[in-house]
This record gives structure tokens, sequence and C-alpha cells, in this order.
């Protein structure tokens, strides 16, 4: 009904279910050709750029100190992870690096984001490059940190053999605590966001598949509908998900760095 | 992790389908997108948040510490009226009872006056009752002197028997009766 409306003539032949490929059409070309061509998800990474430095720029425009309109929003942003995030987690030494944790949060929000908005509908964190490069970035951050506040020797000292605990256990402590802090701490942050952003886009692109299936004969529309509003339903819990990922995702960096700052933590 | 290698080796095999390997392109782009709002937001917006945030921080402060002293001073001054009442109301029940004594005293010194004039009259009244009383008194001794002598004249002048003597002393008191009460008035 629907897609006759669309203009959509034959209905097709068999239910073939959405997979992993739907993360691979987006390797077509937009702009440019070649390996390094310009790809629908790579054109919204490079937005993401634009929305977020453009929406930041206009309200430190003319800023004051009775801020109004999007200066308020973006300074409630701001001092939510200022107030929320580094001060509760990290504490005053901490404050250095709001920009960077903001930065962190704002940029994977928006990413997720692109996964709900329509006409783009593309999460560009479900694809494993940002995430992935935003986890090693944070693994040297939360590191040099650590080398840079405590000194080399004794941040790895205070990180492999955790203070206050029975020298014994240290055979087995040890090499937990190396696998913990260098090897897990990326893998998970990266492999969270990505599998996240991927199980909801998997299943938003399965109801509405589904729903444009369904719609086809008048005796499966009531599940069309079904579908319909349970796809419309798991719209509405992405916008949570995806700024619930980009909290916990900057929450865990700011979790490693005040490690690496209190090394007693 | 041993879950993720195998993911990963799949992935190779399926030609890079597997969305668990990242794609350059990607990581360059993504990377670039990342460090550009990285770098903007730091050199422009960051510094102005920042700002904004001590000085909006800074004005309330002040601001509170203003209504804080404003309070104080305030708490001060009426204390200090609360006191300057006091002392007024105090002032006011001192000068009120000094009428108060003053008025007694100058009602009792009045009276006391008042008194003494009156005993002063009385006294006069008397002396003056007693003066006229010694007056007519002397008066009417040396008139009695001359009726005494007169009378005796009289009765030289006439040979008197019992009868007319009689008549002669009673018209003569009579006389004087008379003379007396018309005095008397």
């Amino acid at each position: 009904m629907l897609a006759a409306i669309l203009g959509l003539s034959r209905p097709p032949e068999g239910f073939h279910a959405p997979g992993t490929e739907i993360f691979d059409y987006t390797k077509t070309c937009l702009i440019g050709s070649g390996p390094y061509c310009v790809t629908r998800v790579t054109f919204w990474m490079l937005m993401s750029t634009v929305i977020i430095v453009t929406v930041f720029l206009l309200a430190v425009r003319r800023a004051s100190i009775v801020p109004r309109g999007l200066q308020n929003a973006i300074e409630a942003l701001v001092d939510f992870v200022r107030n929320g995030i580094v001060l509760e987690v990290i504490g005053r030494e901490g404050l250095p690096f709001v920009p960077f944790l903001t930065t962190l949060f704002v940029f994977i929000w928006v990413n997720n984001l692109y996964g709900i908005l329509p006409f783009i509908n593309f999460p560009t964190t479900s694809r494993v490059a940002i995430p992935m490069l935003l986890a090693i970035l944070v693994w040297f951050v939360f590191n040099i940190t650590g080398i840079v506040k405590q000194g080399g020797l004794r941040y790895l000292k205070n990180t492999l053999f955790i203070p206050g605990v029975p020298k014994a256990l240290y055979v087995l402590l040890t090499p937990i605590e190396f696998v913990t802090v260098f090897l897990v701490r990326p893998l998970t942050l990266a492999v969270r966001l990505t599998a996240n952003m991927i199980a909801g886009h998997l299943m938003l692109t399965i109801f509405f598949v589904g729903t444009w299936y369904l719609q086809w004969k008048l005796i499966t529309i009531p599940f069309a509908a079904l579908s319909f509003a349970l796809g419309t339903f798991i719209t509405a819990f992405e916008v949570l998900v995806g700024v619930l990922q980009a909290y916990i995702f900057t929450i865990l960096t700011a979790v490693y760095i005040a490690g690496a700052i209190h090394p007693e933590h | 992790m041993l879950h993720l290698l195998v993911l990963a080796a799949e992935a190779v095999e399926a030609e890079q389908k597997n969305p668990i390997l990242p794609d350059v392109a990607e990581l360059i782009y993504g990377g670039l997108a990342f460090v550009i709002v990285f770098a903007v937001l730091w050199k422009f917006a960051f510094p102005v948040l920042g700002r904004m945030l001590e000085e909006r921080t800074a004005k309330i402060q002040a601001d509170l510490e203003g209504a804080e002293r404003a309070r104080t001073e305030a708490e001060r001054e009426l204390a200090e009226y609360r006191r300057q009442l006091a002392g007024a109301r105090e002032e006011a029940s001192q000068i009120i009872e000094e009428a108060r004594r003053t008025a007694d005293q100058l009602r009792r010194e009045l009276q006391a006056r008042a008194e003494q004039e009156a005993q002063g009259i009385v006294a006069r009244a008397q002396e003056e009752i007693r003066a006229e009383r010694d007056r007519v008194f002397q008066e009417l001794r040396a008139q009695v002197g001359a009726i005494a002598v007169e009378l005796a004249g009289r009765v030289v002048g006439r040979s008197l028997d019992a009868e007319s003597h009689q008549r002669l002393i009673e018209e003569y008191l009579d006389q004087v009766a008379r003379s007396g009460n018309g005095k008397r008035g």
C-alpha cells in the first residue's frame, strides 16, 4: 500500500533478512574514486566536524555572562562533562582534560545520532574505525598522563604492582593487571561502542525492512504495523543508546585518566 | 580476546566483509574529523566557554559576598537602632520620673506657702480684732468716765429723793444702753 504510493510496483520474491552486508554497501564512492574516496560513511564522519564546529562557534559567538539560546545548551553540555564527569571522577587535577573529554563525548554522540537522523540513517560509529581510533587515542592519553604525572617507572610499578596487596599475589595479579590496563581497556572501549551501534542499526533495519515487506499483502498489514511500531520504539531507544554510549566511553576515559593521576585508586 | 581474534580471522577470510575490521579510508577520515573538531574547539570554543564560566563564578561569588555584606550591615544597623530606641525609652522614663518629682516638690512647696500665708492672714486678722477691741475698750472707758463725771455733776446739781434718784439711774442706764446699742449697731 505504502509502496504503491511510493511508486514501487512489484512485491519482492521471498524475504531476505538484512545482515552485516548492510554495513558493506557503504563502500560505494560518493566523492572521488579509488580506495580512499569519500563514501557515505566518511562523508558523514567529515560532516560531524562541520556540525560540531558550527554549533560550538555559534554558541560562543557574542558569548555573555548571562547565557542565552545555544550558548546555554553548549554550556550545559560542557558543564555536564566538567562537573558530572571530570570533577566527579578525576577531581580538580582533571580540569585540563575537560576540552578533550567534551570533544570525545560530542564527537561520539553526533556520530551515534546519525543512526536515527532521517536521510542519514547510519551510525558512523557502527563502523569500527572511529571507536578503534578513539580507543587507541585514549590509550595514549591515559598512559602518557600516567608517565608525566608519576614518572615512567613509577607509573608502570603502580599500575602492575597494585599497592597494599600481599607480595605473593603479584604472581597472579600482575599479568591480569597488565592485560586489563594495556590490552583490554582499549579493546573493550572500541568493541562496546561499535557493537552497540551495530546492534541498534541492525534492529532498526530489520524492523523497517520487515515493515516494508509485510505491507504488500492485506493479510500481513497488521504485522507490518506491529513491525513499524517496534521500529519506532527502537528508534527512540537508540536516542538513549546513542547518548549513553557516548557517556560511557567518556566516563571510562575519565576513570582511566584518574587511575593514571592517582595511583592509589 | 580469543573470540575477537577468531572474528578477525574470519573477517580476513570473508574479504574484509566483517565489520570488526577497520577500513583504512574511514580511519583516516574519522581521525581527521576528530582532530579538526578537537583543534577548533580547543582553540576557539573552550577558551571562551572557560572564561564565561570563570566570570560567572566570580560574578556570582561577588554578588553573594555583596549580599552577605549588606545583610551584616543591615543587621548591625538594626541592632544599633534597637539600642538607641531602648536608650530613648530609658531617657523618656527618666524625664517623666523627674518631672513627676519636680511637680510633687512644687506642689508641696506651694501648699506649705499657702498654709503659711493663711496662718499669717488669720494671725493678722486676730491682731486687728484685738487692736480694735482694745481701742473700743479704751474709748468706752473714756466715755464711761465722762458719763460718770456728768452723772455726778447732775447728781450734785439736783437734790434727789430716793424716787427721783432711782428714775435718774434708770434714765441714765437707758441712755447708756441706747448709746451702747447704737454704737454696736
